[in-house]
C-alpha cells in the first residue's frame, strides 16, 4: 500500500511550499532517526517516535511509549481519520483526503521553530558553569603554596643579619624540618645553620667537629693500610651520624661492624667471637703491654706482676690470723669498688695488708714500723733510728735494745767518740735489716727480694694490670648482682700468676648474640666496644 | 596497566628485599633507594601533569589521549605505593609530609573521578533516554508556551501561577546554576512542581469547560516537572562528572609546588 507525505515548508520569500512523497509499505517509522521512513529532524522528537500502521481497516498511529497530541489531546496512540490534527513534538500533521490508489495523506509542517531567543536560553544552561575557574585555582595553588613553603629559603638567602627577619626565618624552618633532632641538637633546631653550613652542600665534618671536639677514628689515619686505607677515604660524619630522625643517632647495627670484621671470622658474639685478649703489664716491662690471648695453645695466660700471693690463703674458709684473732676474709676486704662503681680501687699495701702484715723490724724494742717502699728509705729509717738510740735520746715509746751500748744523755761527744757510736748504730740497724729481710722474711713475704754482687738487697719491681681489657666498655657496677666469684673464680689459684679473668665462654653463660635467645642478654657490639675507641671507662 | 602493576610490584619487592643500611635507624627517603623512589615518584608526578598538556596537543601523535588518560589512572595509583615507600612510613608536621598528603588528596580525587566516568554516562543514558539534553529543554519550552496559552482562558489566579511558573524557563525554573545546585540536582525547591500542585488544588472547584482546561493544564504542566526533573538529574550527572576535577586540578598543581619545596628543602639544608 502506498501512503502519500506533503511536507509543507515556508520558502525564503516566506511563501508555503509543499513537497510531496510517496511511501510504499505497510509500516513506517516516524522519528528523528534517519532510519525513519518519515523523518522529522527536530530535537523534541524521538528516534523512532511512532509508528504508522497501514491495513485494511484504516490507519493507525503508535507512540508508545512515547506521547502525541491528537486533536489537542495528549495520547500514546490514535486511529487517524481525515481533518485529525497530530503534533509530534514541533511538528504538526494534518490528515488529508488521500487522493485515488493511496492509503492515507498528510501533510507534515514544522509549527514551531526553535527560536534564536530560545537556543540562547539552552545554551545558557548547557554553558553555566560555576563561578570558580580552575585554571585560576590552580595558579592560585600553586604560587601560593611555591612562595609559602620556600618562604623559608628566601629568608635565610635575604635577612639572616636582621633580627626580626632571623626570628621569622626561624618559625618558618620548622616546616621543614624532616623530623625531631637528637637530644643533643635541639638547641640548634633554632638555626639550620648550625650544622648546614652551606646550602645544597651536605653537612659537613667541619660543622660537627665544631663542638666534638677529640673525637677518635676508628682506624687512626696513619695506621691505615691496605683496605682500611680504601674504606675510610673521604667518609663524612653524616654517613654514620644522620639526626633527625628521632633521638638516636649512632648506629649500633652489628651489621655494621660485621661488614668488615666479618671477614676475620669475627660476625656474633654468641657464635663468632675470639677469646678474650688481655693487656698485661709486666713487673720488669713495667712501660710495655702485653696482649695476650687467653687459652691459646701456649697455655694458660700467666701474669708477671712480681708479687707473691696466694688468694686460697686468705681466703681460707676457717680466716686467717690477725692481730686480733682470727679473720674471715672475702673478696671486698681487699677489692673495693672505686667511685661510680665502675672499676676496682687498686690493691694498696697501706690499706689492704698492713693490718696483718705489719712492717715492725725489732717488735720487742719498739712498735714502730719501716716504711713500705724503696730498701734505701728503710736502710736509712734504721740507722737514724739507732743513732739517736746510740746518741743516748730514747723516745717514750722506745725500750732501748740491749745489743747498743749508749752515750750518756747529755755527754759532750768528741768527734771521734761520735763516729765511734755511729759506726755501732751503724752496725745495729745492718744487723736488724739482714734479719727482717732473711731470717724473718718481712719483705719476701710479698715481693721477690734478691741481692746484689755489691751486696744489696733488691725488691723485684712490682708492676699491678689496672685494666686487663682496656677496649671494652665493661663496668663492674651493671654487675653487682653476681657474686665476684662467677666471673673471677680464684679459688685454688695459690699462685699470684693465676689469672682470674673470665674467658668468653663465662660471659656467654649470660649474654647472647645480637640476636635474642631465651635466657639470654641480648649483647650486640656495641655493648661492649666503642667504635671510635677512646671513650671506654677502661681508658 | 602492565607497566603500573609491575612499577609497584618492583617497587614493594625492592622494598621489602632492600634492608636499609644499618647505619640508618630506620628507613627513609635519604637511602639509595629512597632516592632512587623518589626520583621515580617526582618524574611521575610530572608525566602524570602532562595529561593537561597532551589532551590540549589535539594535532599531536604522541599516543592517544585515551592511552594517556589510562596510564595517567594506572600509574597515578602505582603512585600512591611508590610515594609511600619513599616516605619510610615517616610522617610529621612538615613541607614533606604535606607534599604527601597533597599526592594522597589529589589520588583520592583522581579516584573520585575514575568512579564518576564509570558510573554516571551509564546513567546519564538510563535518564534521558534518546533524548537529547538540547531536545529535552525545547519541549519543555513549548510546554511553557502552551501552558500559558490554556491558562489565558482561566481565571487570573491560575494565569498567574502559570506565568510565575514558565516565566523565562530555564532561568526561572532553575535549571543549571552554581556547582552547588546543579549537584544538589533535584532537590532543590522547583516552581513547577508548586504549580502541579497549585493547580490541582484550585482545580477541584472548577467544572464544566474551566476543569477541562485546568485538566490540560495541569497535564502539560505534569509533563513539564517530570522533564524539569529529568534535565535537573542530567546536569547533576554533568556535574558530578566535572566537580572532581576541581580539586584534582588545583590540588594537582598545589603538589607541583609542595613537591618543588620538599625537593628543594631537602638539599638546600642537605
Amino acid at each position: 500500500m502506498e501512503i502519500q507525505v506533503t511536507y509543507v515548508s515556508t520558502s525564503a520569500a516566506g511563501l508555503p511550499q509543499r513537497e510531496q512523497r510517496r511511501l510504499a509499505g505497510t509500516t513506517f517509522r516516524i522519528g528523528r532517526g534517519t532510519q525513519c521512513e518519515i523523518h522529522l529532524p527536530d530535537a523534541r522528537v524521538a528516534l523512532v517516535h511512532a509508528r504508522l500502521l497501514i491495513d485494511e481497516e484504516g490507519a493507525r498511529l503508535e507512540a508508545e511509549p512515547h506521547r502525541i497530541v491528537h486533536n489537542d489531546r495528549e495520547v500514546g496512540g490514535a486511529k487517524l481519520a481525515v481533518g485529525d490534527v497530530i503534533e509530534i513534538g514541533p511538528y504538526v500533521l494534518i490528515v488529508e483526503p488521500p487522493p485515488e490508489g493511496v492509503a492515507l495523506a498528510f501533510s507534515v509542517r514544522l509549527s514551531k521553530r526553535v527560536s534564536t531567543k530560545q537556543s540562547t536560553a539552552i545554551y545558557r544552561v548547557l554553558m553555566r558553569t560555576p563561578p570558580l575557574s580552575k585554571r585560576r585555582l590552580s595558579y592560585l595553588a600553586f604560587f601560593g603554596l611555591l612562595a609559602l613553603l620556600l618562604a623559608p629559603m628566601a629568608v635565610d638567602l635575604l635577612g639572616r643579619e636582621v633580627p626580626a627577619v632571623r626570628a621569622l626565618s626561624i618559625g618558618l624552618a620548622q616546616t621543614w624540618n624532616p623530623g625531631p633532632l637528637a637530644r643533643g641538637h635541639q638547641g640548634f633546631s633554632q638555626d639550620c645553620r648550625t650544622c648546614h653550613e652551606l646550602p645544597f652542600i651536605q653537612v659537613r665534618d667541619h660543622a660537627c667537629m665544631a663542638c666534638h671536639t677529640g673525637v677518635r677514628e676508628h682506624v687512626a689515619p696513619e695506621r691505615r693500610t691496605g683496605f682500611t686505607k680504601v674504606a675510610f677515604i673521604e667518609s663524612r660524619c653524616a654517613e654514620c651520624h644522620r639526626d633527625h630522625k628521632g633521638r638516636a643517632m649512632a648506629p649500633r647495627s652489628q651489621q655494621l661492624c660485621v661488614n668488615c670484621h666479618g671477614a676475620d671470622g669475627v660476625s656474633d658474639f654468641a657464635t663468632a667471637h675470639p677469646e678474650f685478649r688481655l693487656a698485661l703489664v709486666d713487673g720488669d716491662r713495667p712501660d710495655e703491654i702485653r696482649r695476650v690471648r687467653m687459652r691459646d695453645a701456649s697455655g694458660p695466660v700467666v701474669e708477671h706482676s712480681n708479687l707473691k700471693f696466694n688468694h686460697t690463703l686468705h681466703l681460707d674458709s676457717r680466716g686467717v690470723r690477725h692481730p686480733r684473732g682470727r679473720r674471715v676474709l672475702g673478696c671486698e676486704a681487699c677489692h673495693e669498688r672505686a667511685e661510680g662503681g665502675a672499676r676496682m680501687v687498686p690493691v694498696s699495701m697501706e690499706k689492704h695488708c698492713s693490718e696483718c702484715h705489719a712492717l715492725s723490724f725489732e717488735p720487742k724494742v719498739t712498735g714502730r714500723q719501716v716504711p713500705h717502699g724503696p730498701v734505701k728509705q728503710m736502710q736509712t729509717m734504721l740507722r737514724e733510728f739507732y743513732a739517736r738510740l746510740a746518741l743516748g735520746d730514747v723516745p717514750a715509746d722506745v725500750a732501748p735494745p740491749g745489743d747498743l751500748p749508749r752515750v750518756r744523755p747529755g755527754a759532750m761527744l768528741t768527734p771521734e767518740e761520735r763516729q765511734q757510736v755511729m759506726r755501732v748504730a751503724d752496725a745495729k740497724a745492718q744487723r736488724v735489716m739482714r734479719e727482717m729481710v732473711e731470717t724473718r722474711a718481712v719483705c719476701s713475704t710479698c715481693h721477690h727480694v734478691s741481692r746484689s754482687r755489691a751486696g744489696e738487697w733488691q725488691v723485684a719491681p712490682v708492676a699491678l694490670t689496672a685494666a686487663w681489657m682496656p677496649g671494652a666498655t665493661f663496668t663492674h657496677a651493671r654487675h653487682v648482682a653476681q657474686p665476684c666469684i662467677t666471673c673471677h673464680d680464684v679459688r685454688g689459684s695459690r699462685r699470684a700468676e693465676d689469672v682470674a679473668m673470665p674467658a668468653i665462654a663465662q660471659c656467654r653463660e649470660c649474654h647472647g648474640g645480637a640476636t635474642p635467645a631465651m635466657g639470654k642478654i641480648a649483647s650486640d657490639c656495641a655493648a661492649c666496644h666503642r667504635f671510635h675507641g677512646g671513650q671506654g671507662l677502661w681508658h | 596497566m602492565r607497566v603500573a602493576l609491575v612499577l609497584c610490584a618492583a617497587a614493594l619487592a625492592v622494598y621489602a628485599w632492600h634492608e636499609p643500611p644499618a647505619v640508618y635507624v630506620k628507613p627513609y627517603g635519604g637511602t639509595w633507594l629512597g632516592y632512587a623512589l623518589g626520583t621515580l615518584s617526582a618524574l611521575l608526578v610530572l608525566w602524570l601533569l602532562l595529561l593537561g598538556v597532551r589532551k590540549r596537543r589535539y594535532r599531536s601523535r604522541m599516543g592517544t589521549v585515551q592511552g594517556w588518560t589510562s596510564a595517567h589512572v594506572y600509574l597515578g595509583a602505582s603512585l600512591l605505593v611508590l610515594a609511600t615507600l619513599h616516605s619510610g612510613f615517616e610522617f610529621d608536621w612538615n613541607v614533606h609530609t604535606l607534599a604527601y598528603v597533597l599526592m594522597v588528596l589529589v589520588i583520592a580525587s583522581g579516584a573520585v573521578g575514575v568512579y564518576a566516568y564509570l558510573r554516571y554516562p551509564a546513567l546519564m543514558t538510563k535518564n534521558l533516554g534518546e533524548d537529547t539534553l538540547e531536545g529535552t529543554l525545547l519541549t519543555i519550552g513549548d510546554l511553557d508556551r502552551k501552558c500559558r496559552r490554556i491558562a489565558l482562558d482561566l481565571p487570573d489566579e491560575v494565569n498567574a501561577i502559570v506565568t510565575r511558573a514558565t516565566r523565562g524557563s530555564t532561568r526561572e525554573v532553575r535549571l543549571g546554576g552554581s556547582l552547588w545546585r546543579q549537584l544538589a540536582g533535584d532537590a532543590v525547591p522547583c516552581p513547577t512542581r508548586e504549580a502541579c500542585a497549585e493547580l490541582m488544588r484550585l482545580g477541584a472547584a472548577y467544572s464544566g469547560q474551566q476543569a477541562a482546561l485546568n485538566g490540560q493544564l495541569v497535564s502539560a504542566m505534569t509533563r513539564k516537572s517530570t522533564l524539569v526533573d529529568r534535565v535537573r538529574r542530567d546536569l547533576r550527572y554533568r556535574a558530578l562528572m566535572q566537580f572532581w576535577l576541581y580539586a584534582h586540578v588545583p590540588l594537582s598543581f598545589a603538589l607541583l609546588a609542595a613537591l618543588i619545596a620538599h625537593v628543594i628543602s631537602v638539599f638546600y639544608f642537605w
